[in-house]
């Protein structure tokens, strides 16, 4: 095809390509679906918490006195005091109204007292008092069912219906007059006593959202909408409340912001460097636009790609995809750079260059299939997005920019110094590869005071100041630990349940040691049918004649009807069945704590304030339990992706190596090719060792990217093309600005890992561009 | 029970008003301001109770809308509403409970219902309760009965009536199922005295 018609085809298609794709792709906001594995159960089960867990998509909201006093911090002992209180109850009376009419808000409560649903659903336990009464029946039927304690029991049955409870507890009492059913309930109502204790004053509530916690998007709505309710209704009562909040998704939302300022950032300032730097070799803004547009294309390509492929694009692809342009930059300038040098035309160029740029490319590709192997699921994908970005741009370079640049003048791009140093190492070759060789054994030697980074914590956003802001909230609420609990595991329901009632008595004895404060387990909610068993059976037991008379003379004596309070019948036959609890609505109230598990039922149960050696010691020999720490689960999956990156980059540097060798078909050619980026790698991790830096999974994961280009550069210099490297090293050096350009633009960003990533990239980068004259030797063809 | 001290303590103007005009001046002139302490007697008639319960003690309005009743026998409980809260406090059995009027459901719908009568907001009355009054002679009736087709079956009726001496007043309130609380009230003071026995026992409610 004539140059003209396929500069033609190009302009033709490249509009059409970019239409497609804006009119194709989702961008993913998500951070889950980047940054959790699912490849085991405990990762599905993180990745399961973190996305819809009935925690992660729960705020606590804190309303406070805008001048800092807060009436629940002060005994309520002056009539200004009581006003306060009054007016605080006020405001949040109204705000949990406004609030829940909030789109996205699926319930919000005053944390004080449990929700009315709540309320509702113990009433429908009534029927079967008998069989949910108590976690250890045998243990407290005893006090329970002592016949001596029946009047006094009868004579608060009365005073219940009298009290502003009587509707509730009449209901109750109709079908459970002993109110045993509130027995099994008797530690929420603790529970809730003990917050409300915390937050005498009041304006402590929760709200339950609907859409999953790392849903930024659809939380930064809701967030607004919170304030916004928050603040009209402020606006009336004269500014003079505040409003705080705290949950994951309050960080989920933060972490979002940073991300998409990053995005933004990394994205221009590449393009700007990469823009500048190619200014600067060949002050040609024909050939720029040119290559842009080549660029921008591969990059359009590569985003449609991995649409079709994942069915979604993620924002931090793009960003991280956006530093691709600085490498597939690299092709169209090792062919301008031999154009500009030895005044060929673009055409001859690519095709005397086209077997090195063509093995340049594939290890590239192949350093990113072993990044997208190392079990990041974000890698993954831009694992994808680099191999048809770079295909497309090695395509682009070889059929189609020789039409573009055809009438483009190009100028010698000289750069000082590149002579000079690759002179300096062919003059004192000897020296300098003593001093490598020293080097290289004393590199060697300070591995072993590597220090390796097992928090992953250490690779999240700095977020002090929202750390600070959520410690406070909490210092409101009774705490439940997000990231905390204990699991319990089984084939079936029925069995899970035992366990978990197992867990529970467990739990209970913890609590009287003070090794735990609290806990939110299943029971009574949900109860096995052998527990259940076991409290009819006490319960029967306990139904003698005698314990029947003691109960009527009791409710005689409180003047409570014989009638319909006095038969005592034996237990409900029928046991409650947890597929009738889960049809109930019930099932939102437990919803965050039976998981949907591939092999059987899994439930939580989860933790307040505790110890967490001496809890998880206290659960050993439970059958099927286990204490989870998401923290620990996180770091665990940092120390897998470490070594699964450490295993990625000698994989890469093999195949790398075996491509080569089908190329070279020498394998002292292949060794001195790869030589500089290995090199290179071992004197990083040396300087990391010396240095004492935590080196994660990501910094792994930088220097095999590093390897991967460095490995082009090493190509290049061996295959040394136009027969001059002078000039083979100037295109080197060219691409290698380019790649610190854009790679360097990641170090701008503020999530951690742009700017590791930036750092390994560039030093991996730089010291193997260095290196290439120095242990490739001159080659001369 | 709460039901009905609000229902008393709110409708005792409004029997007051009833008997000197139409029912249309009367529901436009309903409201009560100023703090008042009365004595009362109360006959509950519960649907598990084998016999009429007997109570007695004082109630308590103040300035703010706030109600107490303090009951005095057979045992001392107090029962505290305030515009957002409520308290219950029983000494002899320790048990102390507080809950939003807003999370209180059917019951927390009712206070604020019986608020919007003391705020003087009629127009919410005349949806939900039609209004007929009785005059014999010096003796006067009120009776409020919830409109028919409304969702909410278990609203109660509610009866009130008086005679010439303004300080007496019965009120009766029959809940759907049957159970009833009558109330004979009797004015007892008036003024800044009585809304510092309101925080007094407002106080001892809340544990202060």
């Amino acid at each position: 095809m004539s140059f003209v018609w396929r500069k033609r085809w190009f302009l033709l298609l490249f509009p059409l390509l970019l239409a497609a794709s804006v009119w194709q792709i989702r961008v993913e906001s998500d951070l889950n679906v980047f940054f959790t594995a699912t490849d085991n159960e405990d990762s599905r089960l993180l990745s399961g918490l973190l996305k819809s867990g009935e925690l992660s998509r729960r705020y606590l909201l804190v309303v406070e006195n805008a001048n800092g006093s807060n009436p629940g911090n002060e005994a309520v002992h002056d009539a200004s005091s009581l006003s306060a209180s009054a007016a605080m109850d006020a405001f949040s009376a109204k705000l949990v109204v406004k609030l829940a009419q909030i789109e996205g808000v699926e319930n919000v409560w005053a944390a004080n007292e449990p929700p009315r649903e709540w309320i509702d659903a113990i009433r429908t336990y009534a029927p079967y008092y008998a069989r949910l009464f108590s976690l250890n029946p045998r243990q407290d039927g005893s006090a329970l069912f002592d016949p001596d304690k029946l009047g006094s029991r009868a004579e608060g049955l009365k005073q219940a219906l009298l009290s502003p409870q009587g509707g509730f507890v009449k209901a109750i009492a109709k079908q459970d007059s002993l109110l045993l059913s509130l027995n099994g309930f008797k530690d929420m109502q603790n529970q809730f006593q003990r917050q409300a204790n915390l937050n005498s004053g009041g304006g402590a509530l929760i709200l339950q959202s609907r859409p999953a916690a790392l849903d930024s998007d659809a939380h930064l709505r809701l967030q607004a909408a919170i304030r916004a309710s928050f603040d009209s209704l402020n606006q009336s009562a004269g500014e003079k409340f505040r409003l705080s909040m705290a949950g994951v998704p309050v960080f989920s939302v933060a972490a979002q912001t940073e991300i998409s300022r990053d995005v933004t950032l990394v994205s221009v300032a590449s393009s700007v460097a990469v823009t500048l730097v190619f200014l600067l070799l060949f002050r040609s803004f024909s050939a720029l636009h040119w290559v842009m547009m080549v660029q921008a294309a591969s990059f359009v390509l590569g985003t449609l790609a991995t649409a079709l492929v994942f069915g979604y694009v993620h924002s931090l692809t793009l960003a991280l995809g956006a530093s691709l342009i600085g490498i597939c930059t690299d092709y169209p300038i090792h062919v301008m750079v031999h154009c500009a040098k030895h005044r060929h035309p673009p055409l001859d160029a690519v095709r005397l260059l086209w077997p090195s740029l063509a093995m340049g490319g594939l290890t590239t590709i192949i350093g990113y299939a072993a990044l997208g192997l190392t079990g990041f699921p974000g890698f993954e994908q831009i694992a994808v997005f680099a191999l048809f970005s770079i295909f497309a741009s090695l395509a682009l370079t070889r059929w189609v920019l020789p039409a573009l640049l055809a009438k483009s003048t190009l100028h010698s791009a000289h750069l000082p110094g590149i002579a000079a140093w690759a002179g300096f190492c062919g003059r004192h070759r000897r020296g300098l590869l003593s001093l490598f060789a020293t080097g290289v054994i004393l590199a060697f030697f300070t591995l072993p005071q590597l220090r390796w980074m097992d928090d992953m914590q250490k690779l999240a956003m700095d977020m002090d100041q929202l750390k600070q802001q959520d410690e406070a909230v909490r210092s409101h609420f009774s705490s439940i630990e997000p990231g905390r609990f204990v699991l319990v595991q089984a084939d079936d329901i029925e069995t899970a349940l035992r366990r978990s009632e197992a867990v529970e008595r467990r739990l209970i004895m913890l609590k009287q040691t003070g090794i735990l404060s609290e806990y939110h387990g299943l029971f009574p909610w949900l109860v096995s049918q052998d527990l259940q068993a076991e409290n009819a059976k006490v319960y029967a037991q306990a139904l003698t004649p005698q314990f029947q008379e003691a109960w009527r003379a009791g409710l005689v004596k409180a003047d409570l009807s014989l009638d319909k309070l006095g038969r005592l019948p034996p237990p409900i036959a029928e046991p409650l069945r947890p597929e009738t609890v889960l049809a109930s609505p019930v099932r939102h109230i437990l919803s965050g704590q039976i998981i949907e598990g591939q092999n059987g039922a899994v439930l939580a149960i989860w933790l307040g304030e505790h110890d967490p050696v001496k809890l998880a010691e206290g659960l050993a020999g439970l059958e099927g339990t286990r204490y989870f720490s998401q923290k620990d689960q996180l770091d665990q999956l940092a120390g897998q992706y470490r070594d699964r990156s450490l295993l990625m980059l000698a994989i890469g540097i093999a195949v790398m190596g075996l491509f080569i060798l089908l190329q070279q078909r020498n394998i002292r050619k292949v060794v001195l090719t790869l030589l500089p980026s290995v090199a290179s790698v071992l004197f990083i991790f040396a300087i990391w060792s010396l240095m004492g830096e935590e080196v994660s999974f990501l910094h792994v994961i930088g220097l095999l990217l590093s390897v991967s280009l460095c490995v082009d550069y090493g190509i290049f210099f061996m295959d040394n093309r136009g027969e001059n490297s002078d000039v083979t090293y100037h295109g080197i050096a060219a691409s290698t600005l380019t790649t610190l350009a854009s790679f360097g633009a990641l170090g701008l960003g503020k999530t951690p890992t742009l700017p590791i990533l930036a750092l390994s990239v560039s030093l991996g980068v730089t010291l193997g561009f260095l290196l290439c004259p120095l242990l490739i030797q001159k080659p001369t063809r | 029970m709460k039901y009905g001290l609000w229902l008393l303590l709110v409708l005792w103007p409004m029997a007051r008003l009833a008997n000197e005009a139409g029912l249309a001046e009367l529901l436009g002139r309903i409201r009560y301001n100023g703090s008042a302490e009365f004595s009362y007697q109360e006959t509950r008639k519960l649907e598990l109770s084998s016999s009429p319960w007997n109570g007695r003690g004082m109630m308590l309005s103040g300035v703010d809308g706030s109600l107490i009743k303090l009951q005095l026998q057979p045992m001392r409980v107090i029962m505290v509403s305030t515009e957002q809260r409520m308290y219950y406090w029983d000494p002899e059995q320790q048990q102390r409970h507080s809950a939003l009027i807003a999370q209180a459901g059917a019951a927390g719908e009712e206070i604020t219902l019986f608020r919007s009568i003391i705020q003087g907001h009629t127009e919410r009355l005349q949806s939900t309760y039609n209004f007929t009054h009785q005059v014999h002679g010096k003796a006067w009736t009120l009776r409020m009965t919830p409109k028919p087709g409304l969702n909410d079956e278990s609203a109660p009726t509610i009866e009130i009536s008086g005679n010439e001496d303004d300080s007496k007043q019965q009120v009766l309130i029959r809940q759907a199922d049957g159970e009833s609380t009558e109330y004979l009230m009797v004015k007892t003071a008036e003024g800044p005295e009585v809304e510092k026995s309101i925080r007094r026992l407002l106080l001892e409610a809340i544990g202060d």
